[in-house]
């Protein structure tokens, strides 16, 4: 599967929404995802992913939507491989 | 200025200074007081008239300022309400002060919901009109004349902030124009707001401590930059808007100033505008605290002290990083306040010696919404030499004072907690949860600031799940345990209250 499949997949399994989501849902808006909701995602691609998320990385730019966390995965990728 | 009505008069500021922004945009003085002039006719016009209370129940943005202000102008009284909270715990509230009129940005089929359960009418806001209130767009907001403000006396409500109460019935704490100026005064002189300070607003509007950015701001005509709740879930992004929106003043919770601490990634960031750094709400770790400020070397650190009730009372400002093993103090009474520690006899007690605080300013509140009972209760008048029949503020809070004439905080005279700065009464807690099938007893306590947990004796089998998935419905999030332990018993004193030294014990061994 895609990082974005599976971060689809994990979000509605462990944050359970109340409503259907896409890569472009703004999960932030609807209040879905809090601030312990964004560490456990930090943590899911670290593991998931095997890569490292640097701090400063942890931005609303690239946690917004699934979408935009699955470019940020990839972009990590592309610079450490 | 005798009222919160004129805070954007024009005589007062440079109307092409910024006024609100939200990091996107900004709006200068000019546009914020014609925007709320706006709203304002259109709140007339909706029928509102002076004392009725409004609803605000908006993310935080430059819409959510211009509500407040708008409000004020008309004579009315602002409610905000927590848009996060579930719809049933804002239409307690809704029912309880009467809001009739609010601005929201919630959904339509949200406000349907609210309406049925409340005398809401009208709603400010949605451009679609859904079943539910009367709606009023944005779009139609703007082709009203702005109103001038209509006037007030001083001691007329200004705003209700709600906290929670010990029966599990919130209090609508009523601020009026004289206590909530009077507050807006003192903050702007204890601080030194000028027009060119650029004041960061984390709190959002149903938390008191958003008054220093929303009253004072205007007040002193500073800029007031409102850090949105999605990027307030990033201390990276929170570092980032203020070293580029050169924010000079921050107050916030402990809690949000330890996530910079944690991952805002301070040595990456310039944050060298801040002048001031406040906190308040609940007790920083000094050791913490150190950290943070040996971290941000150009700003001056204070300690903001005050329940609600009272808005703020005293301060302590902070040069050098405290010692690692004393608790930071609260410090002494700011301008036109008195402090008295008392004895369970309100007897004033020694200095050095532990009692309750209590206070009289300008500051304080007039009372609780429609509970002329809890009302009573909350204030004392004392004997003796200290009497004239002056009415004084009964805070809960256990001081003592320091030789050199500081206040250190003890603890709570009842069972109140902080819960990542917010008001939770443990007792609200547990009789939600004793309503719940399945429950038959439960204690709650607070595990560190961050989280409480639950000890549940269960009435036959208990679904843990289901207990949290129904609290979320009737408490605001900060108070729903993080965690649900079931016990076959509740530790209990010998007069049959729940022991909560021991129960915190009982969860020590079991993790």
């Amino acid at each position: 599967m895609s990082v974005e499949a599976d971060l689809l997949s994990f979000i509605e399994t462990e944050l359970a929404p109340s409503e259907p989501l896409d890569r472009d849902t703004d999960l932030l808006l609807t209040g879905l995802v809090d601030s312990l909701g964004v560490m456990r995602i930090v943590e899911w691609i670290e593991r998931s992913q095997g890569i490292e998320v640097h701090p400063a990385d942890v931005i609303l730019e690239n946690f917004r939507t699934v979408g935009a966390m699955a470019d940020y995965v990839g972009r990590r990728r592309v610079s450490s491989g | 200025m005798r009222g919160l009505n004129h805070l954007l008069d024009a005589d007062r500021i440079d109307p092409g200074a910024p006024a609100v922004g939200d990091g996107d945009r900004s709006v200068d003085y000019a546009q914020l007081a014609d925007r709320a002039g706006r709203l304002s006719a259109a709140l007339v016009d909706a029928g509102v008239g002076p004392g009725d209370r409004v609803g605000i129940h908006l993310r935080k943005s430059v819409e959510s300022m211009v509500a407040v202000h708008a409000v004020l102008r008309a004579g009315a009284v602002y409610v905000p309400l927590d848009r996060a909270a579930p719809t049933d715990y804002v239409a307690g509230l809704m029912r309880d002060c009467g809001v009739a009129v609010a601005v929201s940005d919630a959904s339509p089929g949200q406000l349907a919901e609210l309406s049925t359960q409340t005398p809401l009418g009208v709603v400010v806001g949605p451009d679609a009109a859904g079943p539910g209130p009367r709606v009023v767009p944005w779009t139609a907001v703007a082709g009203y004349e702005p109103a001038p403000a209509v006037e007030v006396a001083t001691d007329d409500p200004a705003y209700v902030i709600y906290t929670s109460g010990s029966t599990g019935r919130p209090k609508g704490i009523v601020h009026t124009h004289g206590s909530g100026l009077a507050y807006a005064r003192l903050a702007a002189a204890t601080y030194g707001l000028r027009p060119d300070d650029r004041m960061a607003n984390v709190a959002p509007l149903h938390f008191d401590q958003s008054t220093f950015e929303v009253l004072a701001g205007p007040l002193a005509g500073s800029f007031v930059l409102v850090i949105p709740d999605p990027v307030l879930r990033f201390p990276a992004s929170v570092t980032e808007l203020i070293e580029r929106e050169r924010v000079t003043i921050w107050y916030s919770v402990p809690y949000l100033l330890l996530q910079l601490l944690r991952r805002g990634v301070l040595d990456q960031r310039d944050l060298s505008s801040l002048r001031w750094v406040l906190f308040g709400g609940e007790v920083f770790p000094p050791g913490l605290l150190a950290e943070l400020m040996e971290q941000l070397p150009h700003a001056r650190f204070s300690n903001v002290y005050g329940p609600a009730e009272v808005n703020q009372c005293t301060y302590y400002h902070l040069d050098e990083p405290p010692p690692a093993d004393e608790p930071v103090p609260v410090g002494r009474a700011w301008d036109d306040t008195e402090l008295v520690v008392v004895d369970d006899d309100d007897h004033p007690v020694g200095a050095g010696c532990e009692g309750e605080l209590l206070v009289r300013s300008t500051t304080v509140m007039s009372g609780y919404w429609g509970q002329p009972e809890a009302t009573e209760a909350a204030f004392r008048t004392l004997a003796g030499a200290a009497s004239d029949g002056a009415r004084w503020y009964a805070t809960g809070d256990l001081v003592a004072e320091r030789p050199d004439g500081d206040l250190v905080f003890l603890g709570r005279a009842d069972h109140q907690v902080k819960v990542r700065g917010h008001r939770v009464e443990l007792e609200a807690v547990e009789s939600a949860m004793q309503e719940l099938d399945g429950v038959s007893e439960a204690a709650a306590v607070v595990r560190g600031t961050e989280a409480i947990v639950a000890l549940v004796v269960a009435d036959g089998s208990l679904d843990a799940d289901a207990v949290l998935a129904s609290l979320r419905e009737r408490l605001p999030s900060y108070a729903v345990p993080a965690q649900i332990v079931e016990v076959p018993r509740l530790p209990r004193t010998a007069t049959a209250k729940i022991d909560r030294e021991r129960t915190r014990e009982l969860l020590v061994d079991r993790s």
